[in-house]
C-alpha cells in the first residue's frame, strides 16, 4: 500500500509539472521543424528565447502582450470551469473594443480616473451583453452554445467591419479606423520608458487574484465547478444551473469585453478590424493549458505573449517564418489536453486501487 | 431575371457541395454517438493539403486523394484520443481546430514565403463541371442539379441515399445507431463498438478531407488562412438542425448555401446595391441566417442518447 501511494505521489508530482513538460515537447518539435525547414534550430530558439524576455524593453513587450491574452483567458477559466464553452470571446472582445473607442471618443473632458474606469466597464459590459445571447439560449432553449457563440463572432467581426469603414471611420485616414482617442484616455505608462501600461499591472494584480478566489474561494465559484462536474449533482444541491450557466457566460464575456478596452486604450489608441490578432481563440489554449486556475492562467499568458513576440524576433533574425507561436501554441493545447487527461486518469485508477 | 434564377441555383448547389459531404460524415460519426467538432479542422487541413499537392503535381486528383488522406489521418487521432482514450469529446474537437488553424497558417507560409509574392500562389488545374448530356438541358433545375461537378453527382445521388438505406434498412445501420443510443447496450449484444466508431470516422476523414479540398482546389483556387472560416461548425450545427436525418439535413444545407450564394451576389453586384446593403452585412447573413435558424428549430434537440459521452468497455 505504501509503494502504491509513492508511485501515485510521484505521479502527482508529474501532474504538477506536466504544462512544463508539454511547453518543453512543444519547442522540441518546432525545432524539429525548425530544422526540417532548413535554420539552425539553436540560433532559432536564441532569438525566441530573446524576443521574449531578451532585455527589460521585451520583458514589458511580453507582458503588454500578455494582457489581453490574459483577459480573455480569465475569463474562458470562469466558463469552462462550468464546462460552458464560449468560444465566442474573439466576438465580445470585438464589441468591446469597438464600444472602448466610442466612449473613449466622447469623453475628452472627463479626468482621466474617471474616463477610463468608464471605458473598461462600458467595454465589459459590451462583451457580457454579446455573450448574454448565447447564454439565454442555452440556459432557456438548451441551444449548444459552441455554434451560436462562433456565428456571433463572425457577425461581431463584420459589424466591427462595417462601423469601421462607415459610421466610425476617421474621415482623415487611409485605413478603415477610428480617430486616436483623446489623449485623456490612454492608459497612463507605470516605468518611463516602457510601454507597459496599467492595464498590464491592473490585470496581474487585480484581477488574476480576484478570479483565483472567485474560482478556488467563493460559493459562486464552487457552484460553477459542480455544474461543470455534474449538471444533475448540482441540481439536486439546489443550484439553479441555468443562472450558473449564464453567469458563467456573461462574466467570460465581459473578461473578453475588457481585453477589447486593453487594447484600444493602452496598445492601439484607436479601433482597427485586426485588434486581435485571434487573441479570442489563444485565451482558449491558455485557459486549458494553465488548468482553468487564475495563477496558472496567468503564467500560460504571459508565455503565449512571449511566445508572439519571440516568434517575430525569430523571423526577423532567423528568418523562420511567422506563425511560429500558432503553431506552437496548438501542438501546446493537445499535448497538455491529452497528457492532462491520460495523467489524471492513472491518478484516479491507482487511488481506487489503494481503497 | 432567368438567367440569375439559374446562377442563383447553380451557385447554391456548388456552395451545398462541399458543406453537405461535411455535414453527411458528422451525421454518420454521431450517429454512432461521437461528436466531433474537429470536422473544421478536418475540412481545414484537407483544404491545404489537397492544395499543396495539387500545386506541386498540377493534377487535382493527387490533391484530392492526398486531402482524403490527411482527413483519414486526422479522423483516426481523434478517434484514438476520444473513443480509445475516452478524452472530452469537445475539448479535444476544439483542441485540434485550433492546431489545425495554427498549423496550416505556419506551414503555408513556410513552404510558400508570404512575402516573396504579393499575389497568392494559385492553382489552375480544375475540378471541372460535367455536365450530363440532355438532363442538363432542362429549363431552371437543369443546370443547377446536372452541370456540375462529379462530387456534387456523387453526394447528391449516391452518398444521401445510400446512406439513408444503410441508416435505416441495413444491420450496419441499425448496430451503428445502437452504439450512439446506448454503447453498453450495444456491447452486450456482441456489437463492437469501438470498430463502428472507428469506421464512421474513417468514413468522416474521407469526406471532410474533400469538403476542404473543394474548396482551396475547386472553388477558389488558392488556399486563405482560415479559409473554412466555421463552415465546420455550420456543418456540425446543421446535422442538429436536420435532427440527425439526412434527407433534413440536405434540406438544411440547401437553405444555407442558397443564403450564402445570394450573398455572394449582392456582394459581386456592386455600388448600387452595396450603398444601400453594406457588404460585410452580405458576409454576415449566412451566420445570421444560421443562428435564428438554430434559435427558431434548434430548441431542445434530443440527438444520439449517447452524443458526446465517452464509453469505456469494463474490463
Amino acid at each position: 500500500m505504501a509503494t502504491s501511494l509513492g508511485y501515485s505521489k510521484k505521479v502527482r508530482i508529474i501532474y504538477t509539472i506536466y504544462p512544463i513538460i508539454s511547453v518543453i515537447m512543444a519547442l522540441a518539435i518546432l525545432s524539429l521543424v525548425i530544422y526540417l525547414i532548413g535554420v539552425d534550430p539553436a540560433k532559432a530558439l536564441y532569438y525566441l528565447y530573446f524576443g521574449m524576455l531578451g532585455n527589460y524593453n521585451y520583458v514589458s513587450e511580453t507582458l503588454i502582450r500578455a494582457t489581453p491574452i490574459l483577459l480573455v483567458s480569465l475569463g474562458l477559466a470562469i466558463a469552462f470551469s462550468a464546462k460552458v464553452w464560449n468560444i465566442g470571446a474573439e466576438g465580445q472582445l470585438y464589441m468591446g473594443g469597438l464600444i472602448a473607442a466610442m466612449v473613449a471618443l466622447n469623453s475628452s473632458n472627463l479626468p482621466s480616473a474617471i474616463a477610463i474606469p468608464l471605458i473598461w466597464l462600458a467595454a465589459g459590459i459590451a462583451g457580457a451583453l454579446w455573450a448574454f445571447i448565447p447564454a439565454i439560449l442555452k440556459a432557456k432553449y438548451e441551444i449548444n452554445e459552441i455554434f451560436t457563440t462562433i456565428m456571433m463572432n463572425y457577425i461581431a467581426i463584420y459589424f466591427t467591419s462595417y462601423m469601421l469603414h462607415g459610421p466610425l471611420r476617421d474621415p482623415m485616414s487611409h485605413f478603415p479606423e477610428t480617430p486616436t482617442i483623446p489623449e485623456n484616455t490612454w492608459l497612463p505608462r507605470i516605468i518611463p520608458g516602457y510601454r507597459f501600461h496599467a492595464g498590464a499591472l491592473f490585470s496581474l494584480v487585480v484581477l488574476v487574484p480576484l478570479v483565483y478566489i472567485l474560482l478556488s474561494r467563493s460559493t459562486l465559484g464552487f457552484k460553477l465547478r459542480l455544474i461543470g462536474s455534474s449538471r444533475e449533482t448540482a441540481r439536486y444541491c439546489g443550484i439553479d444551473v441555468e443562472k450558473g450557466i449564464v453567469y458563467a457566460m456573461l462574466l467570460s464575456g465581459f473578461f473578453a469585453g475588457l481585453a477589447g478596452a486593453n487594447e484600444v486604450t493602452g496598445v492601439v489608441f484607436k479601433m482597427r478590424p485586426e485588434i486581435s490578432p485571434g487573441y479570442g481563440f489563444t485565451g482558449i489554449a491558455v485557459a486549458l493549458l494553465g488548468r482553468l486556475n487564475a495563477i496558472g492562467v496567468a503564467l500560460a499568458s504571459i508565455f503565449m505573449g512571449g511566445l508572439i513576440n519571440g516568434s517575430y524576433t525569430m523571423h526577423r533574425m532567423a528568418k523562420v517564418p511567422v506563425g511560429v507561436a500558432y503553431f506552437v501554441q496548438g501542438l501546446l493545447i493537445i499535448l497538455v489536453v491529452v497528457g492532462e487527461y491520460i495523467l489524471r486518469r492513472v491518478m484516479l485508477e491507482r487511488k481506487v486501487k489503494v481503497e | 431575371m432567368y438567367e440569375m434564377i439559374v446562377g442563383q441555383l447553380a451557385a447554391t448547389i456548388r456552395i451545398l457541395t462541399p458543406l453537405a459531404l461535411a455535414a453527411l460524415g458528422e451525421l454518420i460519426v454521431e450517429r454512432s454517438g461521437v461528436l466531433n467538432l474537429s470536422i473544421e479542422g478536418i475540412m481545414l487541413f484537407g483544404a491545404f493539403v489537397g492544395f499543396i499537392a495539387t500545386y506541386y503535381t498540377n493534377d487535382p486528383w493527387i490533391g484530392i486523394l492526398s486531402a482524403m488522406g490527411i482527413g483519414i489521418l486526422l479522423a483516426l487521432i481523434f478517434g484514438v484520443f476520444t473513443v480509445l482514450l475516452a478524452l472530452d469529446q469537445i475539448i479535444v474537437g476544439l483542441s485540434m481546430n485550433i492546431l489545425a488553424m495554427g498549423a496550416t497558417f505556419f506551414f503555408y507560409r513556410a513552404i510558400f514565403g508570404w512575402y516573396v509574392s504579393p499575389v497568392p500562389p494559385h492553382v489552375k488545374t480544375l475540378i471541372t463541371e460535367v455536365p450530363i448530356p440532355g438532363l442538363s438541358m432542362i429549363p431552371i433545375i437543369g443546370p443547377a442539379l446536372f452541370n456540375q461537378t462529379v462530387f456534387t453527382y456523387l453526394l447528391l445521388f449516391v452518398l444521401i441515399p445510400l446512406t439513408y438505406f444503410m441508416l435505416y434498412r441495413t444491420r450496419i445501420g441499425l448496430h451503428l445507431r445502437a452504439c450512439g443510443e446506448d454503447p453498453l447496450v450495444a456491447d452486450y449484444l456482441g456489437i463492437n463498438v469501438y470498430k463502428y466508431r472507428f469506421m464512421a470516422l474513417v468514413i468522416e476523414g474521407v469526406l471532410g478531407g474533400i469538403a476542404g479540398a473543394l474548396l482551396s482546389i475547386s472553388q477558389y483556387n488558392m488556399f486563405l488562412d482560415n479559409m473554412t472560416a466555421g463552415r465546420g461548425y455550420i456543418a456540425v450545427a446543421l446535422v442538429i438542425l436536420g435532427r440527425w436525418d439526412p434527407l433534413r439535413m440536405l434540406l438544411g444545407a440547401l437553405l444555407y448555401a442558397f443564403v450564402d450564394a445570394f450573398q455572394l451576389r449582392i456582394q459581386a453586384a456592386g455600388v448600387v446595391v452595396t450603398a444601400w446593403f453594406p457588404y460585410q452585412f452580405a458576409l454576415m447573413l449566412p451566420y445570421v441566417v444560421a443562428l435564428i435558424a438554430l434559435i427558431l428549430f434548434g430548441r431542445r434537440i434530443r440527438g444520439p442518447r449517447s452524443l458526446a459521452k465517452p464509453y469505456r468497455r469494463v474490463k
